[in-house]
């Protein structure tokens, strides 16, 4: 029990850094996945084509493999990430990559009307794009955005492996340690447990909040 | 260039070998994850309070944990406690106790939308139960199934790449053993992330089509 106790603390800081990760990289995917999928939606056909084949590969490809073309792959080129930079850099892909595709079908589901009555009212497509369309799609897109972001922290157990210093590294390091593989790792569990949790409550909060603009 | 192509050439072997592997995981992971997603469907679907309440808990729970530490605690964990599990083992059991959560929720899904008049006409037709199950409901349920199914067996190859943790030698554990011998990470990454993009390819791209042609055929 003690080794609970005595790791409970690291283990602690080591979530901190990951929903501090997690939370700083969904910002910045969701700005470059809004921005991406409306080029997707209605950029020229060299951009559609370059997004939509930027989708498939993060999708396609393992993530663990991603992180390590990031962390590894670009040493081969002489440039070097830190731990933090390749996980950061990573995480903002790999999110964009979906977000994208949560965004894309949030604006589809915006029925013509909308935009059709906001011509009929004299707005410019810019307004109707800022003020009717992607409010809406906001509204639609929390469902999918909810599980999205339990998607993003559960992908930061991989980080270890770059030697980011988050739950399983510290975790790990606690079995190296002490030997106590199983009740460690229980904890490290224990703890993404908790934080899936709280976000899928946020996020049911977030659902009613924005019910009006549905 | 030509260093390039004479580096892939020299390991693709080597990657292939780790293919097949990946592959074999991938098909045991999958047999394991439909099995006992089905159970754990009919669980959940069951009036039998507490058979709900533990295939619910059972979902809730594992479904939340990354399938890392899922792998850590059945290859570890189990270990410290007197089970020990070969990585090949450990890897299947997690793999597919993970994804069972997965398919488990596609069937309860599936068998729960089938409407309700469906069976009834069945009845005012004369179907017996029996064969309203394997007629009527079966039918339509599977074709609900296959889509968010090949889905999750496009994630399912992916996550097999993290069995590479615990000394698998599947597809990843081989471009790691090539790139720290060779010193060209990125070559030897993006060699295999070619292989895994064809698999996703096949599966998302050819089966997906396939299915909503079979779809449109049906309706």
């Amino acid at each position: 029990m003690h080794i609970a106790l005595e790791y409970a603390g690291t283990i602690g800081v080591g979530g901190l850094k990951d929903v501090a990760l997690t939370v700083v990289s969904l910002i910045l995917s969701i700005i470059l996945g809004t921005l991406f999928a409306l080029g997707r939606l209605y950029g020229p056909w060299p951009v559609r084509t370059l997004i939509y084949w930027y989708v498939e590969i993060i999708r396609g490809l393992p993530a663990i493999l991603q992180l390590f073309i990031i962390y590894f792959g670009f040493t081969q080129w002489g440039i070097n990430f830190s731990p933090l930079t390749a996980a950061l850099i990573w995480l903002v892909a790999y999110g964009t990559g979906y977000a994208v595709e949560i965004f894309r079908s949030g604006i589809m589901e915006i029925p013509t009307g909308q935009r059709e009555a906001a011509a009929a009212l004299g707005l410019s497509s810019r307004t109707t794009m800022i003020r009717v369309v992607v409010p809406q799609a906001y509204a639609i897109m929390l469902p999918p955005l909810t599980s999205f972001v339990v998607l993003q922290l559960k992908n930061t157990t991989l980080l270890y492996l770059i030697g980011f210093a988050d739950i399983m590294y510290e975790a790990r390091l606690g079995v190296d340690a002490t030997n106590h593989a199983a009740i460690l790792y229980f904890m490290a569990a224990l703890a993404y447990l908790i934080l899936s949790l709280i976000i899928g409550r946020v996020g049911v909060r977030l659902e009613r909040n924005v019910a009006a603009y549905r | 260039m030509q260093t390039l192509w004479s580096a892939w050439m020299q390991y693709l072997p080597l990657l292939l070998r780790g293919t097949a592997m990946t592959v074999e995981l991938t098909a045991a992971a999958l047999v394991v994850g439909v099995l006992f997603g089905f159970l754990l469907a009919l669980g959940r679907l069951s009036r039998v309070p507490a058979l709900d309440t533990l295939a619910t808990g059972y979902v809730e729970v594992v479904r939340a944990i990354p399938v890392l530490i899922i792998l850590f605690i059945t290859y570890y964990g189990f270990a410290e406690l007197g089970l020990v599990l070969s990585g090949i083992t450990a890897a299947v059991v997690s793999l597919g106790g993970f994804y069972a959560t997965q398919y488990g929720e596609i069937f309860r899904g599936a068998i729960l939308g089938i409407d309700r008049g469906q069976t009834e006409a069945a009845t005012a037709l004369g179907l017996t139960s029996a064969q309203t199950m394997r007629r009527v409901v079966l039918p339509q349920a599977f074709f609900t199934i296959l889509p968010p199914a090949t889905n999750q067996l496009s994630n399912l190859i992916k996550d097999t790449s993290l069995v590479f943790t615990i000394s698998v030698a599947d597809l990843m554990y081989q471009a790691n053993s090539a790139l720290s011998v060779n010193f060209l990470p990125m070559d030897m990454l993006l060699e295999a992330g070619v292989i895994y993009f064809i698999f996703y390819l096949i599966i998302a791209k050819v089966l997906g089509r396939w299915e909503v042609s079979v779809q449109r055929r049906r309706n």
